[in-house]
Order: structure tokens, then sequence, then C-alpha cells
């Protein structure tokens, strides 16, 4: 299979589904993220919490998967990257891998006891679960684009505490409030009544909030980040990922104002979107960057899979892929009406 | 570095086991949640509602746990089984993107609208479910398939420099024979546990005098299931066990702790192997030639002893032993408790037979056990291999700091605890305040 296309032709179209793979989850788990850290502040009562769980209960564990798919992707394309990415950081996977199983219990779990104390346990699960995977992806994946601590012969000198730079704690800030935003917006379009106005009225502050942050980490990423405009030197049509960036958080802010909530969703996922791409393109060809010199970092090519196992994933990608995609949309159409407060 | 690679391995075996707790139960009910779901849309028939309503709930609850659960393992390749990772990834990465794109997304997606479908749209709601039941069970395929790899090697080659291997054939990774012996052991096996759980649950109600038609109509599927799933896993487990001892002779002579080579060997029913002295300390009972029909499917079979193998290529001979005695002494226990269930089911003497109701109550975790019994012969026979004949477990581990992995270890099991405890809880109350007439 795809025997006219070379190995590292092969290389280059999987880093590009592998940013592809990226962004579909930072978008599609945005707002179940979002309406997790928003549930134990906006929702008053039961009834309240039920609408929010209600927004996104459909969705969030088929929107998970694409984070699963993500790193079974680069398991299965990038061995290399995907054994040092976890190695290197083994702890933040660790809060990552806890904040997953708790937001996944606390929403499944959220009313399945009356008791109000176990109830308000889960509230604040589901909350403590989405804080550490926005953050703790957020802080990552600054870190992706700014280089880890990569010394010659693939030997890891970074820390734990080296992780959180300026840089990276505004990147996870960032994620948080984009998450925040997207997940205001949706409960503002998929419900009723009083959470739905309260939803709305955040989702204009923290639009606000995501258009200061998204500015000042782009700019610290083009000025202060050694190396992240090199790719965009040698092909400016790449400026592209980042204006649109900033023209969704401007729309976003724009829509949120005007109390139109569907479009301001659309265009936070644009800005989401695009600040990952906007990284992901300034490391190419390194998907594991180094900060101490860009020899040391492991690039696409050396950490590929063999051709045969590239081609077949790619083949299983492109049938599989546009499927998923097509019966996803398709379950949010089974759940167009409005939660009402019942 | 000794100490690491045993936490490494104790933090594994502690995931992957919890993780396989709610794996079975989810793989038999979805089939059977989806089935009730059909007859209900087919026919209207208000008790396959309650039956679908009532057993559903047991599945959300259960499912919640196994769907995250299972995110540990695959973090885990990477966080503290790098060198395998490596090694592996260009053969085992594939199976495993694949469940993701060909099963988890299914179970993901119609998890969530089969929850939130009403009763008003019921053919959606059945379809849903049958998707649901369609991913699980197809998951197991991917998984069973990198596994199968790490037992049977089969359609790669090495590197050039030796440091990984390569894969050659992706159609031989899955028509791998190990995979389709494990698959269809594994699948019946969950169907199992699922039926003697309703068979448990059923029960429970009769004792409390609760004889609904809910109860009833269940606990007569899950019998027959019970029993058909019981007999056919020791017929199937015994062309495995003649299989992975042609395979990996370590792990056959294991499970049976023969010692020395030779033909016509016996089995014996009372046996107390002792690895330091490479013989039984006691063996009582011997059956002439059993162990060799087992082993060989021949009564005159030739079997070669732990004792003639490499000596430093052999798995801990006891806990394979003992796990395997408890698996087959359950796998026994069950065809009786099934066989009996079916005659008393017959003759109507079922719902009085208070002594029987209360043996299967007690018996909900045994097919747990022997599951996990089971997965310890598989997974501990094939040590000191990670993956056998080619990579040594010792190999396969990450360099991480030992406290890192130490603070992991404690975090998962603290964690894992109270979610198992709550878990309990909540089937228990669903179960307790069930009534089998709403």
């Amino acid at each position: 299979m795809f025997d006219f296309l070379t190995h590292d032709m092969l290389a280059v179209i999987w880093f590009f589904l592998w940013c592809v793979i990226w962004g579909v989850y930072f978008i599609a788990d945005s707002f179940s993220l979002g309406a997790g850290l928003l549930l134990p502040f906006i929702a008053t009562d039961e009834v309240q919490r039920t609408q929010i769980q209600s927004s996104v209960g459909p969705f969030w564990g088929g929107n998970e998967v694409w984070l699963i798919l993500a790193a079974g992707g680069t398991f299965a394309a990038f061995p290399l990257v995907f054994s040092k990415m976890f190695t290197f950081l083994y702890l933040p996977m660790m809060l990552l891998l806890i904040g997953l199983i708790a937001r996944g219990i606390s929403v499944e779990y959220l009313h399945k006891d009356e008791n109000p104390r176990i109830q308000k346990a889960f509230a604040w699960g589901w909350f403590i679960g989405s804080l550490l995977i926005s953050l703790v992806l957020g802080v990552a994946f600054a870190n992706f684009f700014k280089g880890l601590e990569i010394a010659s012969g693939g030997v890891y000198t970074g820390t734990l505490p080296g992780l959180f730079s300026p840089y990276a704690l505004i990147g996870g800030v960032l994620f948080v409030f984009m998450s925040v935003t997207s997940g205001a917006l949706w409960i503002n379009v998929k419900t009723e009544g009083a959470i739905a106005s309260k939803a709305g009225n955040l989702a204009k502050k923290s639009a606000l909030i995501v258009f200061i942050l998204s500015l000042v980490y782009l700019a610290y990423s083009f000025v202060g980040i050694e190396g992240f405009t090199t790719n965009y030197s040698a092909t400016p049509a790449l400026y592209l990922l980042p204006v649109l960036a900033v023209v969704g958080a401007v729309l976003s802010m724009f829509f949120a104002k005007k109390g139109r909530g569907f479009p301001a969703f659309c265009s936070n996922l644009l800005t989401l979107l695009f600040i990952v791409e906007s990284g992901l393109a300034s490391i190419y060809p390194y998907m594991l960057k180094s900060s101490i010199s860009p020899d040391y970092g492991i690039d696409i090519f050396e950490a590929a899979s063999s051709h045969m196992t590239l081609s077949i994933m790619l083949g299983g990608a492109l049938v599989f892929v546009p499927i998923v995609i097509i019966y996803q949309l398709w379950a949010y159409t089974l759940f167009k009406e409005k939660i009402k407060e019942t | 570095m000794v100490e690491l690679i045993l936490l490494s391995r104790l933090q594994f075996a502690i995931t992957a086991a919890f993780h396989f707790i709610f794996v079975p139960l989810t793989l038999g009910l979805a089939l059977l949640v989806a089935s009730m779901e059909t007859m209900y849309y087919r026919n209207k028939d208000e008790t396959w509602r309650k039956m679908a309503d009532f057993w559903g709930r047991v599945f959300k609850i259960n499912f919640a746990v196994g769907l995250v659960s299972g995110l540990t393992l695959t973090f885990q390749f990477g966080t503290n089984w790098g060198a395998y990772a490596e090694f592996m990834g260009d053969v085992f990465g594939p199976p495993l993107a694949v469940e993701a794109l060909l099963a988890f997304f299914l179970e993901g997606t119609f998890f969530g609208a089969w929850i939130f479908l009403d009763r008003n749209r019921q053919k959606l709601k059945t379809f849903s479910m049958w998707m649901v039941a369609l991913g699980t069970n197809i998951s197991s395929l991917w998984i069973i398939t990198a596994n199968g790899f790490m037992q049977n090697p089969v359609g790669y080659e090495m590197a050039a420099d030796g440091s990984k291997v390569v894969m050659t054939d992706f159609f031989a990774l899955i028509t791998n024979g190990y995979v389709w012996y494990m698959l269809v052991h594994t699948l019946l096996s969950a169907y199992l546990l699922t039926a003697f759980l309703i068979m448990g649950i059923c029960a429970y109600h009769f004792l409390k005098g609760n004889n609904s038609k809910v109860f009833k109509k269940s606990f007569s599927i899950a019998v027959t299931i019970a029993l058909a799933t019981a007999v056919m896993l020791p017929v199937l487990g015994h062309g495995y066990a003649q299989y992975v001892t042609e395979l990996q002779p370590a792990k056959g002579a294991a499970m049976d702790a023969i010692w020395e080579t030779g033909s016509r060997v016996p089995m014996y029913l009372i046996q107390v192997p002792d690895s330091s002295t490479g013989s039984n300390s006691v063996q009582l009972l011997g059956i002439p030639g059993l162990a060799s029909f087992l082993y060989t499917g021949s009564f005159s079979g030739k079997i070669t002893g732990l004792n003639q193998l490499h000596q430093d290529e052999l798995p801990p001979v006891g806990m394979i032993f003992w796990s395997f005695r408890l698996m087959t002494v359950l796998g026994s226990l069950f065809i009786i408790e099934a066989l009996l269930g079916l005659y008393l089911q017959k003759s109507g003497k079922l719902y009085t037979s208070d002594k029987y109701l209360k043996l299967l109550i007690w018996s909900i975790p045994l097919p747990y056990i022997a599951i996990t019994a089971g997965w310890i012969v598989a997974e501990v026979g094939r040590q000191p291999w990670l993956v056998y004949g080619l990579l040594k477990t010792a190999n396969g581990i990450s360099s991480v700091p030992i406290s890192d992995v130490l603070l992991s270890v404690a975090l998962i099991s603290t964690f894992y605890l109270i979610l198992m405890v709550f878990e309990i809880y909540l089937i228990k109350k669903t179960v307790v305040n069930a009534t089998g007439a709403e």
C-alpha cells in the first residue's frame, strides 16, 4: 500500500495527521472540560447541575476517544516519541491520568446517589479533573513548543519545577480559559433558563480573557521562544495560523457580547485549534524539540515507524476517521433540543 | 534497578487486573441489554423494557469505571514501559490505534447516545446499544491481537541493528492462532461471568420472595448462557493447553508443575510443587496419562519437564500452578452450579431452594477470581519474557526516578480502591432497591 510514497513522505503525512488529531481532540473535549470547570460555581442546585450534565453527557465519552487516538496514533506512527514523551513527563502524565479518571467518573456518577454530599463531591471531582486535564495539557504543549531539556544522546535533564516557566504557565492558563469559554458558550446554547443566561454573561468576560491571553501567548512565542519563527520565515503562509487564532478570539468576543452563543462558540474553537496548530507548525520537523540544541531533538524521520506500519495506518485513518466524524456529527443531531429546567 | 522493575510490574499488574474487573461484565451485559432493547422494540412487552432498564443501570455503573481505567494501560506503555514501546511500537502500536478508531469511538459515542435517548426513540436507542456491544467486543479482538504478539510473535522481522521489531505482515498479526484461542476463551469467560452475576442478583431477589417476571426471565436466560459457556470453556481450554505447551513449553509444564520429562505423565489430584527442589513435595491420587492427554492430546504423549528446560528462563512455577488449579476447580464448580440451576428451574423448585440461591449469591465473585487467575497463568507464565523469545521483561522498562513510580503506584492504588468501593456500593444499592416492578 502507498508504495508510491517514500518513507519520508509518509512520515510527513503522519505528522500532519498527528496535528489534525490533536487539534480535533482539543476542540472536541473543550466544552466538556469547560462545563466541568464552571459547574461548581454557576450551578446553584441539582436541577442546574443536571442541565449542565445533560448538555455534555451524550458527547464527552466519544470526544475523549480523540485523546486515546492521539496517544495510540503516536504509539503506532512515532513509537520513539510516544515513549520519550510519556517517560520524560512521567508525573505530569500521571496527573493527566488522574484528571481523566476523575472527570469521567464524576460526569457519569454525578447524581447516581441522592446524598447531597456525594453529589457535591462529584461536582468538585468533575471540576478538579477538568482543571488537571486542561492545565496539564496546556503546560505540556507550551513546553513542547518551547522545547524540552533534551541533552545529547536523548538524555532528559529537565525537572518538574523546570516545566513551569512563565511561558508554560501562560499556556496552561490560556488553555483553561479557552475551555471555560467553550463550556460557557455550550451551556448557553444547549440549555434554557437561568443557567443559560448566567453562562452567556460569563462567556463575555472569559472571551475577553482568552483574547488578551492569546495575544500575550502568541507574542511571547514569536519574540521570546528560540527557534519559533524558523518555519514561519521559511514559509510565510504559516502566519495564517496565528492570525486565524486571533481572528477567532475577536469574533468570539464580538458574538458573545451580542448574545449569539453558537457563532461565538465556533469562533472560540477556531482560536483553540489554531493556537495549538501555530505551535505545532513551529516545531516541525521535530516532535520533541530540544531547548538545549536543535540537534538533540527527536524529529519525525528518526521516530517514524516502518513504511508498512505507516501505510497500513494511513489507509485505516483515511477510511475510518471520516466515518467516525460522520457518526459523531450525526450524534449531535440526535440531541438538538435545548435542555429545560426540569 | 531491581526495585524499579518490581514496582513497574506491580503497577501494571494492579492497573491491568483492576481494569479487567470491569471489562468482562461490559462485554456480556452490552450484548444482553442490546438484545433486551431489541425485544422491547419488537413486541413492546413491558417486561423487556423493565429488564433493559434494570440491567442497563448496572451496565452504566460498571461501564464508566471500565472506560476510565483503560486509559491507564495506554498511558503506562509510555510512562513505565518506554523501552518496550520503542522495541514494539511498529507492531504493537497499530492494533492499539485501530482499537481506538474502530472500537472506542463506537463505544464512547453510542454509549452517550443510548443513555440520553428516551423510550420514544426506541429504535435509535436499540441501535445505539448494539453499536456499544459491537464496539466493546471488537475492542477485545484488537487488544488480544496486541497481546497475542507478546505471547507468540508472528509477521515481523528484527530491525537490522536488532533494536526493535518491524512489521512485515499485518495479516499474520490478526490470524495469529494464539489470538483466536485467547479471544474465544476471553469472550466465553466474560459471558460466563455476566451470567453468574445475573443469576446471583436474581437469586437475591428470589430469596427476598420477589419472584417478579423481570428476575425470572433474566434467570432463565442467564442459566442457559452459564451452562453453555461453562461447558465450552474446558473443551476449548483443552485445545489451548496443547497449543500453548507447543508454543511455550515452560508455561505448559508449569501449569501442572511437571518437573521431569516423560511420556504417559500422570496428573495428580493433590499436588504441592516446590521450586527450590525442582519437584513436588506432595503428590497424591495420580491419574495415569491424564497430564499427557491434556497437554499433548495423547495419553502416551511426551511432555518436556521443567528441569529439562533452560533454568534461567523459567516462570515462577508455584504462582502459575496454583492459579491454573484455582481456575480449573472453579470452572468445574461453574458447570455443576449451572446444571443444578437448570434442573431446579425446570422442576419448579428453584424459588424455594434457599441453599442453592445463597450459593449463587456467594458465587458472584468466583468468575472474577477465575478470570484473574487465568490472566496470571497467561501473563506470569510468559515470564521472564515480555515479548516471548525476543525481549526480557527487565529490559522493557522506562528509566524514570523510582520515587516517581512509588508515588504513582500509591496514588493510583488509593484512587482505584475508592473507585471500587463506591462502584460496588452503587451496584449494590441499584440491586437492593429494584423491585422488578418499575
